[in-house]
C-alpha cells in the first residue's frame, strides 16, 4: 500500500480545472443576469414574451435536472406541468380561489401524483424508466383529452384569468416569472450543493454501492422526484395564468423531450447546463423564424453537433478551453 | 457467548438452479470467517442473501439475535452489517476522501431540511464525519492518496478503499466478496494485513476467496461451498486436508499447493 501510494500522481489539474470552471460558471451567471434585465432595456412586448418563455423553460428544465441527477431520464415531465396547469385553472375558475390558491393546488397536485407513481417507477432503471415515463405521459395526455368537464378536452381551456389584472401585461408578468424561476433554480441549486446532493450523486454513480453504505436509495429518489414534480406543477400553474389558454399538446411528449434536450445541450453535470439549454432552446427557434422550412433541420444539425463534439453539453466548453490552455509539453505530466 | 451472525437453512433458487441450498453457519464476535468454493458455488449469492441484496427463497438470518431476514441493505447497515462487492467497490469519479464521505451517510446526513438550511446539527454531523473520514484514511494507510481520483488508484488500493467506504458506517460485521481477486501477491499481503487491522478493532469479518493459501493464513474458520451446499466446515487445516474437499473441489490443480 505504502509503496504504491506514492507512485500515484495526485491530480494537479484540479486547481486549473476548478478556477476555469468557477470562472465559467460565474460567467454563465453573469450572462443569465444580463439576459434577465435585457427585456427591460429593450422594453418591447415581444421580448418580454420570449423572456417569460425562457423563465418557464428554466423551471421545467432545472427541476427535470434534479431527476436526471439521480440517474433517471423522465419523459413525462411536461405532463406534470400539465397537471399543475389544469388543476390551477380549475381551482381558480371553478372553485373561485385566488391565483395563489391555484398555484399551491397545482404544485401539490403534481407533487402528490409524483409521490404516487415515484415509489413504483423509480425501481426501474435506464431505458425501462424512460419507457414507462413516456407511457405515463401519454396516459396523462389522454386524460387531458378525454376528461372534458375538467380539461375542456381537445379544445382546451380558455379564459383563464391572469394572476391579477396588472399581470395581464407581459412587462409585469415577466417580473413574476423571473422571481419564480430564480427561486426554483436557487432551491434546486441548494439541494444539489447540500449533503442531499452528495448522496444524489452517489446514487447516480452506483445505486448498489450507495444502498449498501446505508442510504435509503428509493426513498431519496422518491423525495427528489416529488420535489421536481412539484416544481413542474408550479411552472404549469404559472403557464396557465400567463397564456390564459391551455390545451393537451402544450404538455405532450414533444414538450417533455424538449426539456430533456435542454439538459443534454446545456450539460447534465451541473445546474448551469439546463439553464443554458433553456435559453438556447427558446431563443434558437426565434432566430430561425425567418426560415421556417429550414428551422427543424438546422435545429437537428445543431443538436447533433453539440452531442458529437460536446458530450458534456455547452457547459463542457470549459474542459475544451482547459485542454487548450495546458501547454503541449506539459501535457504528459497531467 | 451468543454468535454475532446466525444463518439458518438459508436457500435461494434461481428458477431450477439452487444457487444456495440449505446453508447454515454462524460467525462469532471478533472472528475472521472464510467462505471458499469454485466458480458458481454460490459464495456471492450467500453474501447477497445475508446483506439483503438478494431475498432468500427460504431460511433465516439472525444478527445479534434479531431476525433480519429479507431486510433491505440500508437497514442492515444500521444494524451493523456492511459489505463490499466483487466488482464495483468504489465511486471511480471522485476522490478517495469523497468516497469515504459518501460512505458515512449514517453519521453525516442530518435529513433533508437540516442539510438544506445547513443548521448547526448539520454542521456538527459534518464535522464528526469528516474527522472519522480522516481517521479511517489514516488507519487504512490511504491518507496520502486522499485527493486522488479513485479510478486512478492501483487496483489493490481500490480494494482497500472499498473496505474504507464500508467501514465508515462502523459495522460490527464486514463481509468482503473476493477482496484479493486479481491482486499481485504483494498487494494481497497488504489486504490481508488490512483485514487483520480491521479485526483488531473488534470488527468481525467474513471473507470470500478462491485463494487457498491466502485464506488458510487469514481465517479462524472456513466453510467450503459446493453447488450451493456446505461441503466442509471448520478450522483451516482440517478443512483443507478433508479428503472430500480435496476430491470434490480442489481437484488436481490444488493438491500440490
Ligand atoms: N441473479 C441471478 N439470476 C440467475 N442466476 C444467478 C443469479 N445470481 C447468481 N446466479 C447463479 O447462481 C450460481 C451461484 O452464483 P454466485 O455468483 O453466487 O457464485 P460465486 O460462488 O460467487 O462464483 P464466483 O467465484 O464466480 O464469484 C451461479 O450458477 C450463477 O450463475
Ligand atoms: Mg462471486
Amino acid at each position: 500500500m505504502n509503496s504504491t501510494a506514492e507512485t500515484v500522481p495526485v491530480i494537479s489539474k484540479v486547481r486549473l480545472g476548478r478556477s476555469t470552471s468557477s470562472a465559467l460558471i460565474g460567467g454563465g451567471i453573469a450572462i443569465v443576469a444580463a439576459l434577465a434585465i435585457m427585456p427591460y432595456l429593450l422594453d418591447e412586448r415581444f421580448f418580454y414574451h420570449i423572456a417569460i418563455l425562457v423563465c418557464f423553460a428554466a423551471i421545467g428544465a432545472s427541476s427535470l435536472h434534479l431527476i436526471i441527477r439521480t440517474g433517471h431520464v423522465s419523459l413525462c415531465h411536461a405532463a406534470f406541468i400539465g397537471v399543475g396547469a389544469y388543476v390551477s385553472a380549475n381551482v381558480v375558475m371553478k372553485l373561485g380561489f385566488p391565483f395563489v390558491g391555484g398555484l399551491v393546488a397545482g404544485t401539490l397536485a403534481a407533487a402528490g401524483l409524483g409521490l404516487m407513481i415515484g415509489p413504483v417507477i423509480l425501481r426501474l432503471t435506464g431505458k425501462y424508466f424512460v419507457l414507462i415515463t413516456f407511457l405515463f405521459g401519454e396516459i396523462l395526455r389522454m386524460v387531458f383529452v378525454d376528461w372534458q368537464s375538467i380539461t375542456g378536452g381537445a379544445n382546451g381551456l380558455s379564459g383563464i384569468p391572469a394572476p391579477a389584472p396588472v399581470f395581464a401585461e407581459p412587462k409585469y408578468f415577466y417580473a413574476l416569472a423571473l422571481l419564480a424561476a430564480t427561486a426554483c433554480v436557487a432551491v434546486c441549486g441548494r439541494i444539489l450543493s447540500s449533503e442531499t446532493g452528495r448522496f444524489v450523486n452517489a446514487i447516480r454513480e452506483s445505486e448498489q454501492l450507495t444502498e449498501c453504505v446505508g442510504v435509503p436509495v428509493i426513498r431519496t429518489k422518491v423525495m427528489i422526484f416529488v420535489i421536481a414534480c412539484g416544481f413542474a406543477g408550479f411552472a404549469g400553474a404559472l403557464i396557465a395564468h400567463y397564456a390564459r389558454y391551455i390545451s393537451p399538446p402544450n404538455f405532450g411528449p414533444l414538450e417533455s423531450l424538449n426539456l430533456v434536450i435542454m439538459n443534454v445541450i446545456g450539460g447534465m453535470q451541473t445546474l448551469v447546463g439546463p439553464l443554458l439549454g433553456a435559453i438556447f432552446l427558446v431563443l434558437v427557434p426565434e432566430f430561425l423564424r425567418g426560415y421556417v422550412q429550414l428551422q427543424h433541420i438546422m435545429f437537428g444539425v445543431i443538436l447533433i453537433l453539440v452531442m458529437a463534439f460536446l458530450p458534456a453539453g455547452v457547459v463542457g466548453v470549459k474542459d475544451w478551453v482547459a485542454r487548450r490552455m495546458i501547454p503541449h509539453d506539459r501535457r504528459g505530466e497531467q | 457467548m451468543s454468535p454475532l451472525l446466525e444463518v439458518h437453512k438459508l436457500s435461494r433458487f434461481f428458477g431450477g438452479l439452487r444457487a444456495v441450498n440449505d446453508l447454515s453457519f454462524t460467525v462469532s464476535s471478533g472472528e475472521i470467517f472464510g467462505i471458499i468454493g469454485p466458480n458458481g458455488a454460490g459464495k456471492s449469492t450467500a453474501v447477497n442473501l445475508v446483506s439483503g441484496v438478494t431475498k432468500p427463497t427460504s431460511g433465516k438470518v439472525r444478527f445479534q439475535g434479531t431476525d433480519v431476514t429479507g431486510q433491505p441493505p440500508h437497514k442492515l447497515v444500521q444494524y451493523g452489517l456492511a459489505r463490499t462487492f466483487q466488482s464495483t467497490t468504489v465511486f471511480g469519479n471522485c476522490t478517495v476522501e469523497e468516497n469515504c464521505r459518501r460512505g458515512s451517510y449514517l453519521a453525516r446526513y442530518p435529513g433533508f431540511f437540516h442539510s438544506f438550511f445547513s443548521t448547526s446539527k448539520a454542521g456538527e454531523m459534518r464535522q464528526a464525519s469528516d474527522s472519522r473520514v480522516a481517521e479511517v484514511l489514516e488507519w487504512l494507510d490511504l491518507h496520502r492518496v486522499r485527493n486522488v481520483r479513485a479510478a486512478d488508484l492501483p487496483y489493490g488500493a481500490q480494494k482497500t478503499l472499498g473496505m474504507a467506504i464500508s467501514l465508515m458506517a462502523w459495522p460490527k460485521l464486514l463481509m468482503l466478496d473476493e477482496p484479493v481477486a486479481g491482486l499481485s501477491a504483494a498487494e494481497a499481503d497488504n489486504v490481508r494485513d488490512t483485514i487483520r487491522k480491521i479485526r483488531a478493532e473488534g470488527i468481525s469479518v467474513v471473507v470470500i476467496d478462491h485463494n487457498m493459501r491466502f485464506m488458510a493464513g487469514l481465517c479462524d474458520r472456513i466453510l467450503v461451498l459446493h453447488h450451493g451446499q456446505e461441503l466442509a466446515h471448520g478450522l483451516p487445516q482440517d478443512v483443507l486436508s478433508d479428503p472430500n474437499v480435496i476430491e470434490a473441489y480442489l481437484g488436481r490443480r490444488y493438491v500440490k499447493a
